[in-house]
């Protein structure tokens, strides 16, 4: 007997013995005054590697802790300290563009306010929309990073066998024309959609109007002229049977990677996904902007993104702020970013050649050039703090109408209950 | 002697053979429900397999042949590619340690509290029994959601935050393993107890030298259960540790899901290499596991 109770204690001890070595620093709080923590997510954590590195060379003490995590986990763990009012926070982390808002508007004080740190200096160097994104009252609560500028993919393989030439796509009817061409020569889906389950398409072309869930005014703004344009175009592409129904990121991409699908409007990071998934398809790709609703209209949108903030209760925000604004602005730091897949929003680094050069995967098309000239042009859009509510009912419109609902009336079904979840 | 041998062969030979003839048509029914069964079974047993079939072919696959069509049913030759690429992505023996060592920690004193509160309820007769047995279980209606943060902020009052103390700590007093075991325990005979009592044994000598033995499948049977619960425990562990080096095994795969690019051989080498534990763990303890099953059932 008194060999369990001592096992047990021992344990017990050397459970309190290791929980006191794990706890030193990391936490973010003062006293390790020369160590920043980091919250991001895969792809990001070379880019703030390789800045630490450059940063160290003027700054020896520094030392900068990224802890990786999934995406939805940094939300996980925010959201919490958050609610905890602060504890456990880093002194960086990575936020996505349509996660900003929610996140300021919850929590008002609970982000740095970067324009009093002195980075209004720098907001040239940064398109407008996404300055405004982080703007509350007219200052800044955090840092632009990656952008998610759209354009269509297409494989020219394709369109070359049904004899369609993509750089005539300039509006979306035009668009519906090539995809019933393709779909009679070849007798392939124009584009995979998952209709039940995701809104990227209608998305895109909202903030392609310059609108989205949410007017300027913040109100709902699901029936106006532009929802309905889009979900037009939704419509008509289900109805002449241009559409896949892919389930899921992954039967997506892989009907884009297969070729059962001509095209993919998305953002620029979709590169990323190509490239790996569809090693053999390479030199079968192009892009052009998306398509405008009216000849000669805005062709400039976003999807994606992100930024990255310091929360108020980081103990070290003097230094997170020196490091992200070294960050944000070295040249160097940003083309690295752009070599591991992400697309940066720094506009002074565009005419590098790593944005002009052709690419080989895309038949030499010189594609970040198109995706870097996009970027100026893309209107500024309010997410608002009901970001996720409001998907959910423009994805259940959408549903209904790709199911023979008439659009009027969907899209204001789907307004008024938005507009009572939301009061 | 041997004659009525033969004798006595010759009939039981008639009598199956008549019988064969009576009996033909109820065996073939037989057999054909047997064919049924198996067909049944097999195709439950290729549903249930073939998950981790998949998951392995993914783990020996370069991450764009999960996308091909028709898929991929081979497996490949990328495994040690993918077990290298993981290894560098979250540091295999790093969080395979950790996880080990949580779990394991916890499984040990989980079950010494659990044991002990369900002894308690099962065996001893004091006011409000009745009452904390029932709040242990309703308690299980509580969603973690729930708990979440206000765990959390007590753990960061404490200063505990990062530690596996806080991993472990709030799910100490498990309320299904103690369900479990009072169960169980209600089954023992109480005058085993009493006469050891008579023969002077302190109560603590009776719980841990005479109950706790003949316990074993149900001890092993919740066991299996607290191990399992620790080693998939996602959520709270997420929030609660903060550095790379403290992750446990499922916190640091998440860590593989990024936003666009996804590299899956490298997920799927890595929840194969979580399966691995588990079933090591199941089969250790199967032989309990399945008499105490057994025991029950006999009752």
């Amino acid at each position: 007997m008194k060999k369990v109770t001592g096992l047990v204690s021992m344990l017990l001890v050397l459970s309190m013995f290791l929980a006191a070595c794990g706890n030193s620093g990391s936490d973010g709080e003062a006293g390790d005054s020369n160590k920043v923590t980091a919250w991001a997510w895969n792809i990001n954590v070379p880019v703030l590697e390789e800045a630490a590195k450059k940063f160290k060379e003027e700054n020896p003490d520094f030392e900068l802790e990224v802890v990786e995590m999934g995406t939805d986990d940094v939300y996980s763990k925010l959201t919490t300290g958050l609610q905890a009012g602060g504890k456990g926070l880093p002194d960086i982390v990575l936020v996505e563009d349509d996660r900003v808002q929610g996140y300021m508007n919850a929590f008002p004080d609970a982000f740095v306010n970067v324009s009093d740190k002195g980075f209004d200096e720098m907001k040239d160097s940064f398109p407008s929309y996404k300055t405004e994104l982080l703007s509350k009252d007219g200052a800044m609560y955090g840092f632009p990073f990656d952008g998610g500028p759209t354009g269509v993919f297409y494989r020219t393989d394709i369109f070359e066998e049904a004899g369609v030439n993509a750089e005539d796509i300039k509006t979306w009817d035009d668009y519906i024309e090539a995809g019933k061409t393709i779909k009679e020569k070849t007798d392939t889906a124009m584009i995979g959609l998952d209709l039940n389950g995701d809104d990227g398409l209608y998305r895109m072309m909202l903030n392609e109007q310059g609108t989205f869930y949410f007017n300027e005014d913040k109100e709902v703004a699901l029936t106006s002229e532009e929802s309905k344009k889009a979900m037009e175009v939704n419509q008509t592409l289900k109805e002449e049977g241009l559409v896949k129904e892919t389930v899921g990121w992954d039967a997506w991409i892989s009907a884009m990677v297969e070729g059962d699908v001509a095209t993919a409007p998305s953002g620029a990071w979709l590169y990323g996904s190509i490239t790996q998934q569809g090693k053999d398809t390479s030199g079968n790709w192009g892009v052009i902007e998306l398509p405008a609703f009216e000849e000669g209209g805005n062709r400039a949108s976003n999807l994606g993104g992100s930024n990255y903030m310091i929360p108020s209760a980081s103990g070290n925000a003097d230094l997170a702020y020196d490091f992200m604004e070294f960050f944000s602005t070295d040249k160097d730091v940003q083309l690295s970013a752009m070599e591991g897949g992400l697309f940066p929003s720094l506009n002074t680094i565009y005419d590098n050649e790593a944005f002009t050069k052709e690419v080989e995967f895309f038949n030499n098309q010189p594609i970040w050039n198109l995706f870097a000239t996009e970027m100026e042009n893309i209107p500024a859009v309010n997410y608002t703090g009901d970001y996720a509510v409001a998907k959910d009912e423009a994805v259940k419109a959408q549903s209904e109408i790709a199911n023979g609902k008439a659009i009027d009336e969907a899209l204001k079904a789907s307004e008024e209950r938005l507009k009572n979840r939301i009061q | 002697m041997a004659k009525n041998l033969d004798v006595i062969e010759q009939t039981t030979n008639e009598l199956t053979l008549a019988e064969r003839q009576q009996k033909k048509p109820k065996r073939k029914k037989k057999k054909l429900k047997a064919v049924w069964m198996y067909t049944l079974l097999s195709i439950f047993l290729v549903v249930s397999i073939f998950p981790f079939y998949w998951m392995f072919i993914g783990a020996t696959n370069d991450s764009s042949k999960m996308f091909t069509n028709p898929p991929t049913l081979l497996p490949g030759d990328q495994f040690m590619t993918n077990l290298t690429n993981l290894n560098e992505s979250i540091g295999i023996f790093r969080v395979l340690f950790n996880s080990l060592f949580v779990s394991g920690l916890y499984v040990v004193i989980a079950l010494a509290v659990c044991a002990s509160a369900a002894y308690v309820l099962a065996k001893y007769n004091f006011k409000g029994k009745k009452f904390i047995f029932t709040a242990f279980l309703l308690s299980m209606m509580i969603p973690y959601q729930a708990t979440l943060i206000p765990l959390f902020q007590m753990m960061s009052d404490f200063n505990l935050l990062n530690t596996y103390f806080a991993v472990i700590a709030p799910q100490l007093c498990f309320p299904f393993a103690i369900f479990l075991l009072r169960q169980n325990f209600l089954a023992f005979p109480t005058e085993l107890m009493e006469s050891a009592r008579l023969d002077g044994a302190s109560e603590t000598r009776i719980f841990i030298s005479i109950v706790i033995p003949s316990m074993r499948p149900a001890l092993a049977a919740a066991s299996i259960f607290l191990f399992m619960t620790q080693w998939n425990n996602f959520m709270w562990p997420l929030v609660v540790l903060n550095t790379n080096d403290m992750y446990t095994f499922p916190v640091a795969l998440s860590s593989l899901m990024g936003l666009s690019y996804i590299d899956y051989g490298q997920v799927m080498m890595g929840v194969t290499l979580a399966t691995v534990p588990i079933i090591a763990f199941f089969l250790t303890l199967q032989k309990q596991f399945i008499s105490g099953m057994l025991g029950s059932a006999l009752k």
